[in-house]
């Protein structure tokens, strides 16, 4: 077997004069973009990535050249020494203002007359939020192995869609997709980190073994993966709301920016998921949004718990807060009066379809924490506080978000989606499809899904290595569409099978296949179709205080109440849900780094780290009891849409300051309770 | 130069070199791959071992370092009465795993019971931060090792009564 070594630019943006490699010993060899055999590029949601950057770079860090050999610690060493010279220029580096040649995807729409509904309005208040970027910090780095196999190449990847690694690799390679088998590797916590940047790898590592004639193998160390894989997207939201003479929100002018990073890879889906989720839970008649995919030369970025939804609904959350706390109201009460409901219609013109469970989940919430009684008590102490030693800097904020559930929203991903489903002769239940690498906890939904529809035992229900060879393609896997389209597929095909089960001989298979319904359509300022299947709601409320010396957030509790409709395991899922809010808090306390400064060695990768067990405080979760017959929802994502605009109020309370951006640097703490 | 150790119970000897890890030489020449070598600087907590007793990350531990000594992996571990009751500890309290931490966090709640038969929710916190995992359910992991604390001391306790 050979390892292979990547090459990386040292430039951000520039054209690459040459490649001098040092002299390579008996068995390595060098591989430069010539040496691919097909095409010198991976497609992912209309966005075209180099496997090997040609003749530009365009962030630091990206693959130019590879080295296979056997040793891995010389291989590295070689790689070091590798001499990458390029012509530099300068890189785009600003996002939050951009030129028009950096903007990738531009997504607007208008609803009613919002030009009109400001000029009447009893207050208008503006704010922009921003949100910084997170390492999906997996559990193993990532990596990729590639062999011959009789007159196939396998490929061994830990990927949330195995079919794109296979396409990708039959592409790089110029076969047929029918030549390339992928055999997922256990996946872990992937948190949408493993989405695309797999295929990259999974080309190298197929490159180098046909080059060498001998199985490949890559495998970033955790710095390097730190270092040059994609993080979560930063975003800037700007957002402009009008309230009426009784309080209801009348307009919304909101101006999305995502950095995307290079290539953009996800930016379509990113960018429409953020745009027609800027309304978050409320309802507003007249509203105009634009969003921005903004291209950077920084490491390309894009899904982390989700793919755009949370970037929104942090703004429009915060902002409900702020403009709550602005009229003396507590935040509750205002989102009480604005809250969608049931016929309200949605920013795509579609009625929402089912009841939001706003005050069912406020109640559970208040009397879980006491949310009512301390926000007053808080706000009591924040106007007659003088100084910081002035009492307990306290506060407590509450956010209400969904977690939409259904098909992707751009262009190539919306394919047809298929599931197998094979009853055996002993009563033995195998479902088939590629999204089970990913699929975790909801792997025990499908199960008692297929269980309760052929009447068989949970245990006798068994889901399918997800190899490429063996499974049908359900798309890609993600929190929200594993549960809301995979399920329904699952359900469907185990229908079809007890259709025919005492009519035909045992074993019998039936496919299910999931066409998007209602796709949705750009066009000028219209958007239609429906955004969502199913929407799963939470609320949550966030408590913080600040050590009065070192002005360091401590959170003190943590409470999330979910609507996730049918909970097949309330206890595996309330675990999941905690460990989500703990990393929704971490991201919100101490996993802070620039992604232009992640590319060097060293530094950023040593202060990164995820908060530590002893620094969280009582995470409480509560589920709204649901009846047998409720849908089940996603609710993997809620953690991610909740608790930064939670704990951002709560933060603002505490300090008698109004924060706008996540992570909160301490020395804006410090200067809001230095300022009289 | 050719080392000599105890691995796991038994006497073996390899040749290491001066760039040698320890990790590198359980999981290359001995193939104890349930140890992993991702961080290589000590911070992920995937390569945790028992050298001569304590708990170390052996990505950061020269191999020539381990001559002498004994080194337990989580193979070694796995046959031992404390590891059983640190695993049912875990089956107890439900903890579920992403499968990539779990062998780091068994060697971690069995070194912080070594230590502290009676561990405070804190400790243990703060022990099993060392082997950080995005999976991580603090309240299960709590559970886990407080369950583990009772199997252990009721283990103990029968056998100070044979």
């Amino acid at each position: 077997m050979v390892y292979v070594a990547t090459v990386r630019s040292p430039s951000a943006r520039g054209s690459i004069r040459s490649i001098r490699f040092p002299r390579l010993p008996a068995g390595y060899r060098s591989i430069l973009p010539a040496d691919i055999p097909g095409r010198n590029r991976i497609q992912s949601f209309g966005a075209e990535v180099p496997i090997l950057a040609h003749d530009k770079v365009s962030y630091a860090g990206e693959p130019v050249a590879l080295i296979a050999g056997p040793d891995p610690v010389l291989l590295e060493e070689l790689a070091a020494a590798t001499k990458v010279t390029c012509d530099e220029e300068e890189p785009y580096l600003n996002w939050e203002s951009f030129s028009s040649d950096q903007v990738a995807v531009k997504r607007v729409a208008v609803v009613g007359d919002p030009d009109l509904a400001f000029s009447i309005a009893a207050s208008v208040f503006e704010e922009s939020y921003t949100s910084g970027a997170i390492e999906h910090y997996y559990s193993e780095p990532q990596g990729a192995a590639a062999a011959y196999d009789y007159d196939k190449i396998a490929v061994w990847s830990a990927t949330q869609w195995p079919y794109h690694v296979r396409d990708s690799v039959a592409l790089a390679l110029g076969c047929r997709a029918e030549e390339v088998s992928v055999r997922p590797t256990r996946l872990g916590v992937h948190l949408d980190g493993k989405l695309w940047y797999p295929s990259l790898l999974a080309c190298h590592a197929a490159i180098a073994s046909i080059a060498c004639g001998r199985p490949a193998k890559i495998v970033l160390t955790r710095e390097e993966d730190f270092r040059f894989s994609p993080k979560r997207a930063r975003s800037s939201v700007n957002v402009r709301a009008a309230l009426g003479s009784s309080g209801l929100l009348s307009a919304m002018d909101v101006r999305i920016a995502i950095n995307v990073g290079a290539y953009g890879p996800l930016a379509e889906e990113i960018v429409s998921q953020a745009v027609l989720a800027c309304t978050g839970a409320y309802a507003c008649p007249n509203l105009r949004v634009e969003g921005y995919a903004v291209v950077t030369n920084t490491l390309p970025a894009g899904a982390f718990g989700g793919l755009g939804a949370s970037h929104s609904l942090f703004a429009v959350e915060a902002h409900a807060n702020r403009m709550a706390a602005a009229a003396g109201e507590d935040p509750a009460d205002w989102k009480s009066r604005n809250v969608l409901r049931k016929g309200s219609p949605l920013l795509t013109g579609e009625p929402m379809g089912e009841e939001v469970p706003y005050e069912a989940i406020l109640s559970s919430l208040a009397a879980a924490s006491d949310y009512r009684r301390k926000y007053a008590c808080y706000e009591l102490v924040r106007k007659r506080r003088s100084g910081r030693s002035d009492g307990p800097l306290r506060g407590i904020g509450l956010s209400f978000a969904y977690q939409g559930a259904g098909p992707f929203l751009s262009g190539d991903a919306s394919n047809s989606y298929t599931v197998e489903a094979t009853l055996d002769k002993d009563l033995k239940v195998r479902i088939l499809t590629s999204a089970a690498g990913g699929a975790g906890l909801v792997m025990d939904v499908w199960r008692q899904s297929a269980a309760q529809i052929l009447g068989v035992e949970i245990e006798s229900v068994s889901i399918a290595v997800p190899d490429t060879d063996q499974v049908p393609d359900s798309g890609p896997s993600t929190l929200s569409r594993n549960v809301s389209v995979i399920n329904r597929l699952v359900v469907r095909a185990c229908e079809a099978v007890q259709k025919r089960r005492f009519r035909d001989p045992l074993p019998l298979t039936a496919r299910s296949v999931y066409r998007v319904p209602k796709p949705i359509k750009w066009e000028g300022g219209q958007v239609s179709g429906s955004p969502f299947d199913t929407a799963a709601w939470a609320g949550a409320v966030v408590e913080v205080e600040l050590d009065s010396w070192t002005m360091e957030p401590k959170p003190l509790g943590i409470w999330l109440c979910v609507d996730g409709g049918q909970v097949v395991s309330p206890e595996r899922a309330a675990a999941s849900l905690r460990s989500g809010v703990a990393d929704a808090l971490g991201a919100c306390l101490c996993e802070r780094f620039s992604p232009s400064e992640a590319a060097a060695p060293g530094s950023a990768y040593f202060r990164y780290g995820l908060l530590p067990l002893q620094a969280l405080p009582p995470i409480s979760i509560a589920f709204l009891p649901q009846g047998r017959r409720a849908p089940v929802k996603g609710i993997g994502e809620l953690p991610f849409d909740t608790v930064p605009a939670a704990f951002l109020s709560a933060l603002s309370q505490a300090a008698d300051s109004s924060f706008s951006c996540l992570p909160v640097p301490y020395a804006r703490i410090f200067g809001a309770l230095e300022t009289p | 130069m050719t080392i000599s150790l105890i691995l796991n119970g038994e006497d073996v000897s390899a040749k290491v070199r001066s760039v040698d890890r320890l990790a590198d030489l359980l999981r290359d020449t001995f193939h104890l791959i349930g140890l992993r070598s991702d961080c290589r600087c000590g911070r992920c907590g995937r390569c945790l071992v028992f050298l001569d007793g304590r708990l170390v990350p052996s990505c950061i531990i020269p191999a020539f370092a381990a001559r002498g000594k004994e080194v337990v992996t989580i193979e070694g571990y796995a046959q031992t009465e404390d590891y059983a009751d640190v695993k049912a500890g875990f089956a107890d309290a439900g903890v579920s795993t992403c499968g990539f931490c779990e062998e780091s966090k068994i060697m971690a709640a069995g070194a912080l019971l070594e230590r502290r038969p009676r561990p405070t929710p804190r400790e243990i916190l703060e022990q099993m931060s060392s082997a950080p995992c995005r999976c991580t359910d603090p309240d299960a992991i709590v559970k886990a090792v407080l369950a583990a604390s009772d199997r252990r001391a009721r283990r103990l306790y029968r056998r100070a009564g044979q």
